[in-house]
């Protein structure tokens, strides 16, 4: 008898408990340090920090929202890095001779090319292992960057150094509409297309059943190439979109503002709860992987602790975070 | 008739086939003799002694780095902590000089890699963790380590005798790469006439057949990340002594450079196929053109294109040619 009371499993709900903790262990972990941060230091609740996190919300939340499309279907792409630092440097310099709306639309058909060209280089050369991808995408970001500094000279470019109007990325940078900040509506909005997008259209669903299993897919007539295609335009669409959302808040471009947000990214998607293995997660376990990323160095930073120590704890909880997906699965 | 057989065998295949078996098969190969024959044309000071010696002195480094690596991606797994094991075990043997004999500090550094190799194993083989991204993470945390050990400001080293490790000579050959030559011979000889060389092979070729043969599996394939560790922290140690500082920045895309280098030698992220010389090729393939592009004064925007292009080329190759075979089984 007492065997069946060490075995959890048995009772419904500790097992209802132990598969909510396994599966919202972010959620957990999120609630949590928030409740620390807020006893220790009282400033965390105060609304102009709260903002602060909404606008930082941006840029990250979109490359992962991305991001997450890839590790679904069983890939990976490293080459987010080299995609921002392409899209900010042009976009910000076709402002000028080009007006804004053309510019931004230029920046978004840029990222999606690279995902096109990336998907590409997959598909041509068969390369349908993640560890593959990962080195094929890591060559792509050393590309694009360094087509980023030969088209930037390697300067930084400023806003006002554009003479033309550019209230548009103004606004998307730093506008408000009433206390919620634009990036934050804009994110509202791209989240909800792409949840329905993944969740309620054929595309989404087939992207899911090709990171599950690639044979299974294609034997039950799921085309995987085509879904292979389309998750790399997205992750280079959405990688887009957040190195607009980057360069419009910090109102400067340099060809290396993308660096890290790989690693950061795929640290985002994983903590939420998305399995590298891929077939399953969604868009919603990401924005709480954000969340859980942003808070803790909003955190830590209120804490008083190092830049340095943080990239360790980024790194130590990315490590945890593999390990304890990884158990899930067995 | 053996002269008519292979004739035909020739002909059957015809030339531009074995041509691009042999392509397929020796990419670095081909790819360092077109560089040869490049420089044959280039006004430039490429074929002196002392431009080749300081080419292999420059890239001793990354191929004692290859050598661990190698280990690992022949077994079926890969090192991407590499690049954090190396700035962080540099600082470290230069930090500890403050109260330990440089004997003991570089032991300890040494020692530094051979434990996050240790855990490397036991998170990607004993845990079953996907081991590239596994170690990806490992080398974010050990760069975050080594930034906050430095304060991100390089730390010059006090010990003159330290300096000569990396700087030194003997009757004219580097240090480095006296140390880069003892590794290779004994890595070649781990790899080609010991047990626990074969056995990761047979892992890497087929894990499940590898273990069902009795071969401890988890235990070789772990072994294979700890002497990866203690490589990369080596080379990191050499690297501190040849620039007399330590510092947290070297390390950035190391780990990516030196694992794309081992597959552009030709040991395959599938596993099982590859070794000690594919390996040392394939950074040889990065080194020589790190020298090529500079002899050509190629401006180093354009270089970071061409290593990128070179890159996404060669895995891209590496990729197709294993589709083919797959295709073919």
């Amino acid at each position: 008898m007492a065997e069946v009371a060490i075995h959890a499993g048995r009772n419904p709900v500790a097992r209802a408990a132990q598969a909510f903790f396994r599966d919202y262990l972010v959620l957990v972990m999120i609630t949590l340090l928030v409740a620390i941060t807020a006893i220790v230091e009282p400033k965390f609740l105060n609304p102009r920090n709260l903002v602060n996190i909404m606008r930082q919300f941006g840029p990250l939340m979109m490359v992962s929202l991305g991001m997450t499309f890839v590790i679904i279907g069983g890939f990976i792409d490293l080459s987010v890095a080299g995609i921002i630092n392409l899209v900010a440097v042009v976009t910000i310099s076709l402002i000028g001779p080009l007006g804004q709306v053309p510019a931004l639309l230029a920046g978004m058909l840029i990222g999606s090319a690279c995902g096109a060209l990336n998907a590409a280089a997959i598909l041509t050369s068969g390369a349908l292992t993640q560890a593959e991808a990962l080195f094929l995408t890591f060559g792509m970001s050393t590309v694009f960057s360094a087509l980023a500094l030969l088209y930037s000279g390697g300067m930084t470019m400023h806003f006002w150094d554009i003479k033309s109007s550019k209230a548009m990325f103004e606004t998307i940078g730093a506008g408000t509409v009433g206390p919620v900040s634009v990036s934050f509506v804009i994110f509202l909005v791209v989240l909800l297309l792409l949840w329905v997008f993944q969740t309620k259209t054929t595309e989404g669903r087939a992207i899911s059943l090709t990171g599950g299993n690639k044979t299974a897919a294609r034997l039950s007539g799921v085309r995987i190439l085509r879904s292979i295609f389309v998750i790399y335009v997205v992750c280079g669409l959405m990688t887009a979109v957040g190195a607009i959302v980057l360069f419009s808040r910090i109102t400067t471009a340099a060809p290396v503002i993308g660096a890290g947000y790989e690693t950061n990214a795929i640290l985002s998607v994983v903590v939420g709860g998305t399995t590298l293995k891929g077939g399953k997660g969604s868009v919603l376990r990401t924005v709480m992987g954000v969340l859980l990323v942003i808070l803790m160095s909003n955190c830590l930073d209120l804490l008083g602790v190092s830049t340095y120590l943080q990239v360790v704890t980024k790194g130590a909880i990315l490590v945890l975070a593999i390990w304890l997906d990884n158990r899930k699965q067995v | 008739m053996t002269a008519n057989s292979i004739g035909a065998r020739v002909s059957g295949n015809g030339f531009g086939g074995r041509l691009y078996s042999i392509v397929m098969r020796q990419k670095a190969f081909v790819a360092i003799i077109v560089m040869l024959v490049v420089m044959l044309f280039a006004p430039t000071h490429f074929y002196t002694a002392y431009n080749l010696l300081d080419m292999l002195n420059s890239t001793s480094i990354l191929l004692i780095l290859s050598f661990g690596v190698t280990l690992t991606i022949v077994a079926g797994g890969c090192d991407l902590s590499i690049g954090g094991i190396l700035v962080v075990s540099g600082i470290l043997s230069i930090k500890l000089q403050d109260f330990l004999p440089m004997g003991a500090a570089i032991a300890l550094a040494v020692l530094f890699g051979v434990v996050v190799g240790f855990v490397n194993g036991f998170l990607s083989v004993h845990q079953k963790t996907e081991p590239f991204i596994i170690t990806l993470g490992m080398g974010l945390l050990l760069t975050g380590i080594a930034q906050q050990l430095t304060d991100a400001h390089p730390v010059p080293a006090k010990n003159p005798a330290f300096m000569m490790i990396g700087n030194g000579d003997f009757h004219g050959v580097p240090n480095l790469v006296i140390i880069m030559v003892v590794c290779f011979v004994l890595a070649l000889w781990l790899m080609r006439y010991t047990q626990f060389g074969r056995n990761l092979y047979a892992i890497g070729g087929d894990y499940e057949v590898a273990r069902y043969s009795g071969i401890p599996v988890i235990r070789t394939k772990w072994m294979a990340f700890v002497i990866s560790g203690g490589c990369a922290a080596l080379a990191g140690v050499l690297l501190s002594a040849k620039l007399n500082t330590g510092s947290s920045i070297y390390g950035d895309l190391t780990a990516l450079v030196v694992n794309c280098g081992v597959v552009v030698g030709g040991t395959s992220f599938a596993g099982g196929i590859g070794g000690i010389p594919q390996s040392a090729l394939g950074l040889l393939v990065f080194g020589m053109l790190d020298n090529v592009m500079n002899m050509l004064a190629i401006p180093s925007y354009y270089q970071v294109l061409l290593k990128g292009a070179v890159i996404v080329a060669i895995i891209w190759l590496d990729c197709f040619a294993q589709k083919r075979k797959r295709e073919f089984v």
